[in-house]
C-alpha cells in the first residue's frame, strides 16, 4: 500500500511507501499517531502547517463486512486539539481498493486558489483547478462532479460552511447512491479542508487491488463467523434495519436523558412525534425507505430515505443524533422540519449536532422561541448565506454563547455534546469530559451499561463505577475505530467468541500474534497519542470538565446533577499520562 | 389491578397489530415487579433491557403501581 501525500502550496502529489512504524496501523490509530508524530501541536488549525489525513481502517478493503469506515484526522479549529472524525459511505473502501493507506493533505493553496484532488488509480492522482466551485453546495457539487468524472466515483467534499472555514463545518462523503449525505461531522474538519483550498476529493470506485492478508483462509473463516453474528443479533439484524439509530429516541427519553430545550429538561413532551417508530411509520406511509444501504460492505442497512408527503426525496439518513439536535434540543417536534434541517446541514456541509446545539444556545438566550422550526431553518440557511448570525451559528455553541453573553453552553473543549444528558447517564459525563475529542459520544458509548438489565449494571445517576466503564469503552473504541469496524456492527464482537474472531483476523492480516493484550494496547496507544498531542497544545486537567450547568442545575425528571468528581475525572487516564 | 404496557422497537411483533403508542391493557396481581411483568406479557427477558414506569427509569425489582404506564425497550447499541 502507499501514502498519497499532497502539498497544496506547491500543488504537487507524491506517492510514498509505508514506513514500517505505520504498516500495522489503520483508521484512527494512523491519523492520531501520525498527527502526534509529524506535527507540532501548536500549529494554527487553519494554517499552512496543519495536516489533514484521510485513512481507511486497518480492515477496510478486506472481505470483512461493515468496514467501509474512514478516519479523518487533523488539529481541530473547533476544539484546538486533535480530532478524528469518522465517516462511512464509499470513500474508505474505494481508497483501500486502490491500495491507498492514507491521503495526507499538507500546506495551503496560494491566494484564493481552489482545487479538486482527482485520484484515478494507484500512482495516478492530480490537483485540478476548481476556483469556480467555491461556495457550491454539496448535492449540486456531487451531481456536477459525477457528470464530469463519471458515476463510479466517490466524492468527499465540503460545502459553503467549509468554504467559509466555519468551525462546525463537516466533510461530506457520498453514499452508494452518490449522495453526499454521509458526514465526518465533528470537529470542524471541513474548515481545515477549506483552508487548504481543497473543495473535493474524487476517488475512483473501481479499484481491485486486493488487501494484503498473510493468512487469507484464516481471515475468511473468521470474517464469515463475524458476519453471521452481526446478522443473527437482534439489534443489528432486525432493529437497525427497521428503525435505524432513531430507535434510541424513545428509550433515551424514557430514561430522562434526552437533552431538551438546551438541556433544561431530560424529557421532551413531543417525543412521540419524532420517535424512531413514528419516523419508520411516516417513511413507509409515504413510500420512502426505512431500510437503505448507505456504505460499502454493509450488511446492516441502518440508513433510510426520508421523503415528503408526495414521496419526494428529502434526506438520507435521518439518524438519532440529528433527530435530537434538530428536535428535542431546540424544542422542535416537527419531523418534516428535522428532516429538512438534516438535508440542509448535509448540503451546506455542517455538523448537525454542533449546529443543533448552537441553535439551542441562541434560543435559550432568547434570540428565538424554543420549538420555532422555521427560525431554525432560516438560521441554517444563513450559514450558507454568510450573514453575521449565520457565521455565529456555523462556528458552534461557544461562539453563540459568547455573542449573547449566555453561559448555558453544553460543550466540552468547544464541541457540543451529543444526545445523552450526562446528568442522567453519568458514564457519558466521564466520556464527554475526558476524551481528547471534546464532548463526543462515540469515543466511549456507555449508555448500555448505564441503562440496561432493567436499570443498568451501574446506577446511571451515580458516579460509582462510571470512570472504569468509560475508560474501558474509550480504549476499546479507539481500537475499533482503528480497525475500521462500523460502530453498529459491534454485535459481531460483543461475545468472547466474537472478539476472538477480530483477534484472529488481526493476526491473519498482519502475520503477527494478536490477542486481547494487543487489542487493549492498540487502544491505549491511540488514546495516549491523542492526550499527548492535546497536552502539547496546551490542554490541562481543567479542560477535562463539563460546563457548570451540568454540576449546578438538577435535570428533570430525575432532578440529578453530575456527581463524578474532578478527582474521578482525572483518574480516568492518569495511568496513560504517567507512563512512558 | 390494571396497567398499560407499551412496546417499542421490534417488541410489538410479539403482539401482531400492536403499535407502540397503543399499549396493552394487562391485568396483574398486586405487588408485581418489573421483571415479573415482563414474564407475564410473555416477552423473553433478554429482549427487554430498559423499562420506564410513568416516565421514570425502573429497576427489575421495582413494584409496578396500579394504573401505571409501563414502557418496554430492547437492548441498545450504537450512538
Amino acid at each position: 500500500m502507499s501514502f498519497l501525500r499532497v502539498n497544496m502550496t506547491t500543488e504537487t502529489v507524491q506517492w510514498e511507501d509505508i514506513p514500517e512504524e505505520y504498516s500495522l496501523l489503520g483508521g484512527r490509530a494512523l491519523t492520531s499517531i501520525m498527527i502526534n508524530n509529524e506535527m507540532s501541536a501548536t500549529v494554527a488549525p487553519l494554517g499552512v502547517e496543519n495536516k489533514l489525513i484521510f485513512a481507511p481502517g486497518y480492515f477496510t478493503g478486506t472481505p470483512l463486512i461493515n468496514t467501509g469506515r474512514l478516519s479523518v484526522g487533523a488539529k481541530s479549529p473547533l476544539t484546538g486539539g486533535i480530532k478524528e472524525s469518522n465517516v462511512g459511505g464509499t470513500v474508505a473502501y474505494s481508497l483501500a481498493r486502490l491500495g491507498i493507506k492514507a491521503v495526507i493533505i499538507e500546506g495551503k493553496a496560494v491566494g484564493d486558489k481552489y482545487f479538486l484532488l482527482n485520484i484515478e488509480a494507484k500512482n495516478t492522482a492530480s490537483l485540478v483547478s476548481a476556483d469556480n466551485l467555491k461556495g457550491m453546495r454539496t448535492y449540486a457539487l456531487a451531481k456536477k462532479l459525477h457528470e464530469e468524472y463519471g458515476e463510479k466515483k466517490s466524492i468527499t467534499c465540503i460545502g459553503p460552511a467549509g468554504d467559509f472555514q466555519l468551525h462546525s463545518a463537516s466533510i461530506q462523503s457520498t453514499d452508494l447512491d452518490g449522495r453526499p449525505c454521509r458526514a465526518a461531522g465533528r470537529g470542524g474538519l471541513g474548515a481545515v479542508m477549506g483552508a487548504k483550498g481543497l473543495k473535493a476529493i474524487i476517488v475512483d470506485r473501481q479499484g481491485k487491488i486486493p488487501s494484503e492478508i498473510t493468512d487469507a483462509v484464516g481471515f475468511q473463516k473468521a470474517a464469515r463467523a463475524y458476519a453471521k453474528d452481526v446478522q443473527n443479533d437482534e439489534f443489528s439484524g432486525q432493529v437497525l434495519p427497521e428503525f435505524g439509530t432513531a430507535v434510541l429516541v424513545e428509550p433515551i427519553n424514557a430514561a430522562g436523558a434526552f437533552p431538551t430545550n438546551n438541556a433544561r429538561f431530560g424529557q421532551f413532551k413531543g417525543i412521540g412525534k419524532i420517535s424512531g417508530e413514528t419516523m419508520a411509520r411516516v417513511i413507509k406511509e409515504r413510500g420512502g425507505k426505512t431500510q437503505h444501504k448507505g456504505c460499502s460492505q454493509c450488511i446492516i442497512d441502518c440508513s433510510n430515505e426520508f421523503v415528503t408527503e408526495k414521496g419526494e426525496y428529502v434526506t438520507s439518513s435521518l439518524e438519532y443524533e440529528t433527530i435530537w439536535a434538530m428536535g428535542g434540543m431546540i424544542g422542535n417536534d416537527n419531523l418534516d422540519a428535522i428532516a429538512r434541517l438534516d438535508f440542509l446541514c448535509d448540503d451546506i456541509g455542517i455538523d448537525t449536532m454542533n449546529t443543533g446545539a448552537a441553535l439551542a444556545v441562541a434560543f435559550d438566550a432568547g434570540y428565538r422561541e424554543f420549538g420555532d422550526a422555521d427560525a431554525a431553518i432560516s438560521l441554517v440557511e444563513e450559514v450558507a448565506a454568510g450573514t453575521e448570525m449565520g457565521r455565529l451559528i456555523g462556528n458552534g455553541p461557544n461562539a453563540v454563547g459568547k455573542h449573547f453573553n449566555h453561559s448555558r453552553v453544553p460543550t466540552v473543549k468547544g464541541q457540543g455534546m451529543a444526545a445523552y444528558d450526562p446528568r442522567a447517564i453519568q458514564g457519558m459525563a466521564v466520556t464527554y469530559a475526558t476524551t481528547a475529542m471534546g464532548a463526543d459520544h462515540t469515543a466511549g458509548w456507555v449508555v448500555d451499561k448505564n441503562l440496561e438489565a432493567f436499570g443498568g449494571t451501574v446506577d446511571a445517576m451515580e458516579a460509582t463505577g462510571q470512570v472504569e466503564i468509560s475508560r474501558n469503552a474509550q480504549i476499546h473504541m479507539a481500537a475499533v475505530d482503528s480497525a475500521g469496524i462500523c460502530d453498529f456492527a459491534q454485535s459481531g464482537l460483543a461475545t468472547e467468541a466474537g472478539i476472538n474472531n477480530v483477534f484472529t483476523m488481526m493476526a491473519a492480516k498482519s502475520g503477527q500474534v494478536f490477542g486481547r493484550e494487543e487489542w487493549t494496547e492498540l487502544g491505549r496507544r491511540v488514546i495516549k497519542a491523542e492526550l499527548e498531542f492535546n497536552r502539547k497544545a496546551g490542554f490541562t486537567k481543567d479542560d477535562d470538565r463539563l460546563p457548570p450547568m451540568f454540576y449546578n442545575e438538577p435535570l428533570p425528571p430525575h432532578n440529578v446533577v453530575v456527581k463524578v468528581s474532578d478527582e474521578q475525572m482525572d483518574s480516568t487516564f492518569d495511568f496513560l499520562r504517567n507512563t512512558p | 389491578m390494571k396497567v398499560c404496557v407499551k412496546l417499542f422497537g421490534t417488541l410489538p411483533a410479539y403482539y401482531p397489530g400492536c403499535y407502540p403508542d397503543m399499549g396493552l391493557d394487562v391485568e396483574i396481581p398486586a405487588k408485581t415487579s418489573v421483571a415479573e411483568l415482563v414474564d407475564l406479557v410473555r416477552i423473553p427477558p433478554e429482549q427487554v433491557a430498559i423499562v420506564a414506569i410513568n416516565g421514570m427509569l425502573a429497576k427489575g425489582n421495582q413494584l409496578v403501581p396500579e394504573g401505571a404506564e409501563v414502557k418496554l425497550f430492547q437492548p441498545l447499541n450504537g450512538g
